[in-house]
């Protein structure tokens, strides 16, 4: 058992918390809390937290029609009905993933393909899924920002390290990437990636104008 | 009206005699859209909205159009509020902060993205289950034994998510001594606030 390896960092997760997260960190660390019930459990307790703190806070005054404002949304919103989005077409994903609606997936070499994760953006930072072949790696690539990623299926290695379903992994600019699936099934992640992947090496140069990632 | 919330008060169970004043509004607002009891909660939480935004750094319009957002999404939700769950604060809490990851992608509508703890279903270890009311003990409990240092870092922590150095500067301190102190704390709460320890 490997418990609490490759998991959130604590300042991540409180962040995560309290709602500072970029939208697409936030999603994959919610895919991530989905199969660590006791370190998603913690985070609820940071929200009571949170409720204390907003307890505590200084009133700032609100204006004087504020409330009336609301009630009088509340008297059009009233027959109003909550649909949640509908759910996509992978069933493989974790409950947090289901809803979000998916793009196309794109060839992203051999053995590899990508499709976008609709929706979480926050400027140049969106969601991925990335599906790797077994035995097959990505291309060699650096990346602009920081990098967030959860194993869903299978399982990857690093140099120097090794990623099972559930597992955390942030990488930032200086990270070399390389990971290599070494699981028997195809090895899906979800990744928040902040700006442009680099790929590097001969077939990295060969494929980056054909590749958008 | 508000006469609802005393009716609720009045033929309150042993789990609803711990529950606070504004859990009952809000279950008064779900069960009879009682708007004077509504009214009660803005009074008190759209203020404390308000200001959260601004100490995340949302300019006064901005933060005043939030909190009137979040309290319309407490209306909205109040039949998912779960008194044996979450306290009041910490469910209109997790309103706004859901609703901060909707501000943060600018857009009015809606969004997919995984909100936190609203359904009251949610499957959970049993050794993890407590009452919202030992919840809460063990959190004034924690609160407690935080150094002030700590708590200062936690609250700013809560405004300002993962932007340290926002923190640091706040405090005039090191980008280190934050991500240490905010580690420190962490440890703490979690000895504190989980009940069995544990690997997962």
């Amino acid at each position: 058992m490997t418990a609490l390896r490759h998991t959130v960092s604590d300042e991540r997760l409180l962040a995560y918390a309290a709602g500072g997260l970029s939208p697409p960190e936030a999603v994959v660390v919610a895919a991530h809390l989905s199969f660590r019930p006791r370190t998603a459990a913690f985070a609820r307790r940071l929200q009571a937290l949170g409720g204390q703190v907003l307890r505590d806070l200084e009133p700032e005054p609100m204006g004087d029609n504020a409330l009336a404002e609301v009630l009088a949304r509340t008297e059009v919103d009233a027959g109003a009905a909550r649909t949640p989005p509908p759910l996509n077409d992978m069933p493989q994903l974790p409950e947090p993933l289901r809803r979000l609606p998916l793009g196309p997936w794109r060839w992203m070499g051999p053995g590899v393909r990508v499709r976008d994760v609709h929706g979480p953006r926050d400027g140049a930072c969106r969601v991925i899924l990335l599906e790797i072949q077994p035995g097959r790696t990505t291309p060699r690539h650096t990346h602009g920002g920081v990098e967030l990623t959860c194993v869903l299926t299978g399982a990857y290695a690093t140099e120097t390290e090794r990623f099972e379903v559930g597992d955390m992994e942030e990488a930032d600019h200086q990270t070399l990437h390389q990971p290599r699936v070494v699981s028997d099934e195809p090895c899906l992640c979800v990744a928040a990636l902040d700006g442009q992947i680099l790929l590097d090496g001969w077939l990295g140069k060969l494929l980056q104008p054909f590749v958008r990632m | 009206m508000y006469g609802h919330a005393a009716e609720l008060q009045a033929e309150r169970s042993p789990v609803s005699a711990r529950m606070d004043e504004h859990a009952r509004l809000i279950q008064a607002v779900a069960l009879y859209r009682d708007r004077a009891a509504f009214s009660r909660l803005f009074e008190y939480f759209a203020p404390r909205l308000k200001a959260y935004l601004m100490r995340a750094g949302a300019p006064a319009g901005a933060a005043e159009d939030f909190a009137q957002d979040a309290m319309l999404t407490v209306w909205r939700k109040a039949d998912l509020f779960d008194p044996s769950r979450a306290g009041a604060a910490t469910w209109i809490f997790t309103i706004a902060r859901n609703r901060r990851l909707d501000v943060l992608r600018r857009e009015g509508r809606e969004s997919a993205l995984p909100d936190l703890d609203l359904t009251p279903d949610e499957p959970e270890r049993p050794d993890d289950l407590l009452s919202e009311a030992e919840e809460a003990a063990r959190l004034n409990e924690a609160m407690r034994q935080l150094s002030p240092d700590q708590m200062a870092v936690l609250r700013l922590a809560f405004f300002k998510g993962d932007a340290h150095s926002e923190i640091a500067r706040a405090l005039d301190l090191p980008l280190g001594t934050v991500k240490s102190r905010i580690r420190k704390a962490m440890i703490k709460l979690r000895l504190i606030l989980e009940p069995t320890r544990g690997q997962e």
